[in-house]
């Protein structure tokens, strides 16, 4: 048991850098760094606030319905999918892809608590998606309907539980993955590949099932008369497509009654028993697909043959620092997944459950018709938030890690660094726009103006948005890490890249809503050029300076 | 070719002075070396000439390339192979060398030759096309000698070549050095191996605590010392503790 607190101690302080934390908050020269990181959080908070009034109205609605409860359903199936999701990512580069593993193995401990340990911090980890998530929808439910004590005790249980089954479950699905995906060769592009496909077939599934349930309650000629007589009914129909989440709202909404108590104990316990069997199955699978994924670091490089002549092509500087650092990007499954799957899933999320709504959305397929010139500024603005989620901005010298020297050391001209950084972050943006677009098409016909503008001035927003992020990785590069994954998704440049994102793009949204519809729409795509390629020029010649100085003066 | 006026460096706010007003000059075509026990600023200093460390005090140049003046300039004169060979795992050999070679803007031809050469002679040409990860210490040792050697450079830095090289490689690369001295090349090293040192540098320089503590040709070095049989003895009674 020791042997396990100490692992889970460890494993905790790695992920979360407690100690490098206490560290930099000692040290003067980051504490500016902190505020702009407040400032950045802060800037969220408007559209928080704002996502939270909506939910009021909704509560409000399903009130007049007499399907409070389904309210509820809605914030538990939001948390849990959203955890499932991003648990995927998580748990593959957690358990199969860091690098404490190689020193673990060797040690005389059961897999069990090396899975323990790592769905622990993993857990802690999800929490700080779930929390934003579910919060709002117990304390709206709780507050407006004035619940009782008992509510807020089981709403205590039921959070704290929450992320255990979905994380359980993308556990299993990935152990088994990998144990299934353990192939010599491509392995990493295998099981990265399958991953996003993975999320991708269950995403649809899920959304399907929706529709289909959807449609089946809502049609039924006594709908009305059910209605009014079970006000758990839309969640007892509707909770099926995922049915922990059914559970947690039952709960909560008869917390005064047995069916509260018995559906409590059944979340609770669900959860428990789901922990207990992918321990049990980690026995059994979890070294498998782990072995061989070490086994790489040990073929001593006998063999595979090269041909010179065909391999030392000539580059100019600024090219082979764009092909290295997309080889490093598609050869780590972590950055692939995060950088690429962001590329690829974020689009397809967006336009599939848009795509597969009721029939509500009808009408707004019309008005979208209507006015395309929307739906292009809105693409080309969801391309541009695609170069900051990417991350390879933001990430672009902290991957360097180690192997920053080489950088330092090399007679390479600033431009030429700057020059393949963005062009590496472009070819990501190349594939996410043209999955953005094959999305929309889904939805709507798109003209061939249209793709040419969105592809053009979307990609053209993705510089100053990848530049933004390198501007603020050279300030903080985060140089010491022992895990890929560190890099990207434990680097607090992600998400201050994000907040200065926000705050930049905020102020073009405001300037472009502020001429839309004032003037001819060419006039509006020219200033909006004229602004990206001005900002891009600005953020230019800052990053140059800041490369120049950092590039001196890292210790 | 190499020359280091009064250069100080100090860690933690200046609580550890890690190198400690050093001066030092390298004339071109001599093979350079640099001693010094464990912690004594041998790695500091040669981070300071490559460009890695910015000196609190005092100015390096390189041929009258001031290193951090002209810094573009600097670097395209040197090589420098670091003590530990820290590179991207994931790319595979070629793709490194290719890389560096890109770098320093290296033709088709000149690279093709340097590449074979260098792989051949340090035995790892047929492991060229696997993964950097799946090299051993020593290998990725031989991998960074090998592209430090591409571009031809006036001037080769390296901090503690021999560690994990096999006896074959140690013996190449000692030839590549005295090869490239006798072609009037600059070669600086540190090392712990006295024996490589005694036989193969022209001057030596020794370094305790930050500062040079002794200074010149092997003969000059004996006639500091009281024991005056080999370097490992001049050493040890120099680096003593007083």
């Amino acid at each position: 048991m020791n042997k396990l607190l100490s692992l889970i101690k460890t494993d905790l302080n790695i992920t979360f850098g407690l100690s490098s934390i206490i560290y930099s908050f000692k040290a003067k020269k980051q504490r500016w760094q902190i505020i702009v990181f407040g400032i950045a959080m802060l800037s969220l908070i408007p559209t928080y606030i704002m996502m939270i009034k909506a939910l009021d109205t909704l509560y409000d609605s399903f009130g007049q319905m007499g399907q409070q409860s389904y309210f509820l359903l809605m914030g538990f199936l939001g948390a849990q999918l959203v955890v499932f999701f991003f648990g995927i990512l998580n748990v593959m580069s957690k358990y199969y892809f860091s690098n404490d593993l190689n020193h673990l193995l060797p040690l005389p401990i059961k897999p069990s608590y090396i899975l323990t340990s790592k769905f622990i911090t993993s857990m802690v980890s999800e929490y700080i998606t779930s929390l934003p998530i579910i919060l709002p929808f117990i304390f709206i439910y709780g507050i407006k309907g004035r619940e009782g004590i008992l509510y807020w005790i089981y709403s205590l249980l039921a959070i704290v539980t929450l992320p255990i089954l979905p994380l359980v479950l993308a556990s299993i699905v990935i152990m088994i993955m990998m144990k299934y995906t353990n192939i010599k060769g491509k392995r990493d592009l295998i099981r990265t590949i399958s991953g996003i496909a993975f999320i991708i077939i269950v995403l649809y599934v899920q959304l399907q099932i929706q529709k289909m349930t959807q449609r089946s309650v809502l049609q039924g000629e006594d709908f009305y008369f059910n209605i009014a007589r079970d006000a758990n009914l839309l969640v007892r129909k509707l909770g099926v497509v995922f049915p922990p989440s059914m559970w947690g709202a039952l709960s909560l909404a008869n917390y005064d009654k047995f069916i509260g108590l018995t559906n409590i104990l059944i979340f609770v316990f669900s959860s428990v028993a789901g922990f207990f069997l992918m321990i049990f199955l980690s026995e059994r699978i979890f070294f498998d697909g782990l072995i061989g994924n070490i086994e790489v670091s040990s073929s001593k490089g006998k063999g595979k043959k090269h041909n010179l002549e065909k391999t030392s092509s000539v580059s100019k500087p600024y090219m082979a620092i764009a092909k290295k650092e997309l080889k490093m990007l598609f050869k780590t499954p972590v950055y692939l997944m995060n950088s690429v799957g962001g590329v690829v899933i974020g689009p397809i999320i967006i336009v599939m459950s848009m795509a597969t709504g009721d029939v509500s959305m009808e009408p707004l397929k019309e008005v979208i018709n209507d006015n395309m010139d929307i739906v292009n500024l809105a693409a080309i603005a969801m391309i541009g938030v695609l170069g900051m989620l990417n991350s390879i901005g933001t990430t672009t010298f902290s991957r360097e890690g180690n192997n920053f020297w080489i950088q330092r050391t090399l007679p390479v001209k600033t431009k030429d660094q700057i020059y393949g950084r963005v062009m590496a972050s472009m070819v990501i943006q190349v594939i996410g726009a043209l999955v953005l677009i094959g999305s929309i098409l889904f939805i709507i016909k798109l003209d061939m103006m249209s793709i040419l503008l969105i592809v053009t001035i979307g990609l053209l927003a993705s510089i100053p948005m990848t530049e933004i992020g390198m501007i603020i990785d050279i300030l903080r590069p985060m140089l010491t890490w022992s895990n890929p994954q560190q890099a990207m998704k434990q680097n607090m440049n992600v998400l201050i890249g994000m907040g200065v994102a926000i705050l930049y793009g905020g102020a073009i949204f405001m300037l472009i809503s502020f001429i839309y519809g004032r003037m001819n729409i060419w006039k509006v795509y020219i200033i909006l050029c004229t602004v990206l390629i001005i900002s891009a020029f600005i953020f230019f010649n800052v990053l140059k300076t800041l490369i120049e100085k950092q590039f001196r003066e890292l210790e | 070719m190499i020359k280091l006026n009064n250069i100080s460096k100090s860690y933690n706010k200046g609580n550890i002075k890690a190198v400690d007003d050093i001066n030092l000059e390298i004339k071109s075509g001599e093979i350079f070396g640099f001693l010094g026990p464990n912690g004594a600023g041998k790695t500091t200093t040669i981070k300071m000439i490559v460009g890695l460390l910015k000196p609190d005090e005092g100015n390096i140049t390189l041929d009258g390339v001031d290193v951090w003046g002209d810094s573009l300039k600097a670097k395209s004169m040197i090589s420098y192979v670091p003590d530990n060979p820290e590179i991207y795992d994931r790319l595979n050999g070629i793709e490194y060398l290719n890389f560096i070679a890109d770098m320093y803007e290296i033709s088709k031809e000149e690279r093709k030759e340097k590449i074979e050469y260098y792989s051949k002679l340090f035995n790892i040409e047929d492991s060229l096309g696997d993964i950097i990860s799946s090299f051993s210490h020593g290998m990725k040792q031989k991998l960074v000698l090998t592209s430090a050697l591409i571009n031809n450079p006036n001037l080769f830095i390296l901090d503690e070549p021999m560690v994990g090289l096999d006896p074959k490689s140690s013996f190449n690369l000692k030839e590549i050095m005295r090869k490239m001295c006798d072609e009037g090349k600059t070669v600086f090293f540190s090392t712990h191996v006295m024996e490589v040192a005694e036989k193969l540098c022209d001057r030596i320089a020794i370094i305790n605590k930050g500062k040079i503590i002794a200074y010149g040709t092997m003969d000059e070095l004996r006639a500091h010392a009281k024991e005056r049989e080999s370097l490992e003895n001049i050493f040890l009674e120099l680096t003593e503790d007083e």
